[in-house]
């Protein structure tokens, strides 16, 4: 029993070294960058950890918000990410549902299909889908944007309500369609309550993909009409004279929004995201 | 109309969309890469294989080739045991851990662009937090700035990858554990099984569907990664960081030979297409076992 003991205390303090070295590693960064967005150029500049308390301060923000503009692109995203969440939610909820509910032939094939898109290279793809979205007159659009970051996300997000919808036992909507619920009804009213919180997450992962979208935006946008926030957090770290705390403040600017959502859903999001790996277990 | 067919219907959107934005580019790209298409330039003519012959001989090519495959087996191969190491810790039932386990995941949503200036910042010479701390212990002479050194570059590329989905394993991982039927290890008790055995009977086992999931869809993730070398360092310093994606992307929008690149981006493909066949084979010995 002694022995029993002393395994678990070794256990716990095994665990909270490696719960303390992930803590410094994983959050420690990003606290840095918020710190610094708080402080002056001079201040930065000394290379010590802290400064006298007047040399902290938000002229980095007021910069930043009042002399580039960061507003612009920061509703840009907003709207990007937006449209892209709803449409390929739309489009993911209900080929996921029939995916899950109906046979056909040729079924698993084509979700293998659809699973198999992720190993496409989105480099070798950008260059056909400039040339489209170019004759399509849609460069330089929000239009042109939102469809490119549409196959960013649409294959993981079939792939993942799938395995959700396929938890939802279909006794539910048999039983609504003996009823003589239509499809649609059926899915309003049926399954989509009950699989909220997967479609939540569904969304979430959407709209986190498109904020975070590099490589499409900067091949759509031609100027500054379309430009997101993470393109210009990388102009804004590739200038000649890097002013890091004006930096520093965009870059915490462009993480809030979904630091904020990530809270929303963390409780969740692990369910979500991994329903097509576990199902059936 | 039948109710199947009217459940087809509703495939109809994904599948235009990713016909038009995936499939039609993929084939496309695919015809590209055996012609000399030139974005500015416009006669295009069919050049068979020349685009493959010049590879050959494109020492940068062979470069990143290589990168992309160290850096996808390390990463993944690292990720994948920080993150058990890291599933086990949150596993045990202590104070403290639900909060960290509803923090431990922001890394993974965040910008990558925006981890690659937190990271590019913390990598300063004087003023960035790495040499501050090197200072504090007395190791001013490493003083650098970390992604500008050839040497260093690399790993920090590694670092960076790690940082992002480290945290997503452990929680991926962990959820699976937890589905691990407690009577296992109760049993295994029992018969006196230490605890590396439990870990390697039981629980390894029991989260397998998991650790195959993520470690695929990883290596597709990273090997096809783009951002992370793109933003950190744009392949440099002299092509010490370069990967196939980021050379794709410069020699279609910086020298805008779209018919090379996408030789590049096929022989990409190929690459994962191979290991994709591998991976089928195992999962269907799995199902059927």
């Amino acid at each position: 029993m002694g022995s029993k003991t002393r395994n678990r205390i070794v256990s716990a303090i095994l665990a909270y070294v490696v719960i303390f070295i992930s803590l410094i590693f994983f959050i420690l960064p990003m606290l840095w960058i918020i710190y610094t967005s708080f402080r002056t150029q001079a201040s930065i500049f000394t290379g010590d950890v802290f400064s006298p308390l007047e040399e902290y301060t938000l002229e980095n923000y007021q910069t930043i918000l009042s002399v580039t503009d960061f507003i612009t692109f920061f509703l840009n995203s907003f709207k990007i990410a937006s449209v892209v969440t709803v449409l390929s939610l739309f489009c993911s909820v209900i080929a996921a549902y029939a995916l899950s509910r109906f046979d056909f032939k040729g079924k698993n094939t084509l979700i293998m299909g659809v699973f198999s898109t992720q190993m496409f290279p989105q480099v070798l793809l950008i260059i056909p889908m400039y040339l489209i979205i170019f004759n399509l007159f849609l460069l330089d659009t929000v239009l042109g944007v939102v469809l490119g970051q549409l196959i960013l996300v649409l294959p993981f997000q079939v792939w993942m309500l799938k395995g959700y919808f396929d938890n939802i036992p279909m006794d539910l909507d048999e039983a609504a369609r003996i009823d003589g619920c239509s499809i649609a009804q059926r899915l309003l009213y049926v399954v989509l309550p009950v699989a909220a919180p997967g479609i939540m997450v569904a969304g979430f992962f959407s709209f986190v993909v498109s904020w975070g979208d590099f490589l499409i935006v900067s091949i759509i946008n031609q100027s500054q009409r379309t430009a997101t926030v993470t393109l210009i957090i990388q102009r804004l770290s590739s200038a000649l004279l890097i002013r890091w705390g004006q930096v520093a403040a965009a870059t915490v600017l462009t993480i809030v929004p979904t630091i904020i959502l990530f809270f929303f859903v963390q409780n969740r999001l692990v369910a979500g995201l991994t329903a097509g790996a576990v199902k059936g277990e | 109309m039948k109710e199947r067919q009217k459940g087809l219907l509703l495939l109809l959107p994904t599948l235009a969309i990713m016909a038009l934005f995936t499939v039609y580019p993929l084939l496309d790209s695919l015809r590209m890469a055996f012609t000399n298409e030139h974005l500015l330039k416009d006669p295009t003519k069919f050049v068979g294989l020349d685009n493959f012959v010049r590879l050959l001989s494109d020492e940068v090519f062979w470069i990143s080739l290589r990168h992309s495959i160290v850096l996808t087996t390390v990463v993944v191969f690292l990720q994948f045991v920080f993150g058990l190491i890291l599933a086990w810790a949150m596993n045990q039932d202590l104070p403290g851990m639900s909060v960290f386990k509803s923090v431990i995941m922001a890394s993974w949503v965040i910008p990558v662009a925006a981890t690659v200036i937190m990271f590019k910042f913390m990598a300063q010479p004087d003023v960035g937090l790495i040499n501050i701390i090197l200072k504090l212990i007395g190791l001013d002479n490493l003083n650098r700035y970390w992604f500008g050194d050839p040497d260093v570059a690399f790993p920090f590329i590694i670092l960076l990858h790690l940082w992002r989905n480290v945290p997503f394993y452990g929680i991926a991982f962990l959820a699976a554990m937890q589905a691990v039927p407690r009577s296992y290890y109760e049993a295994a008790e029992i018969d006196g099984a230490s605890a590396w055995d439990k870990f390697r009977f039981i629980t390894l086992p029991g989260i397998r569907s998991m650790i195959v999931v993520m470690v695929t869809i990883h290596v597709l993730w990273t090997f096809n990664n783009f951002d992370f070398v793109f933003l950190a360092t744009g392949g440099g310093p002299v092509n010490a960081t370069d990967v196939l994606p980021v050379y794709v992307y410069r020699q279609s929008w910086n020298s805008y030979t779209v018919g090379y690149a996408a030789s590049i981006g096929t022989v990409m493909l190929i690459l994962l297409m191979i290991y994709f066949a591998i991976y089928i084979k195992i999962y269907e010995r799995q199902e059927v076992a």
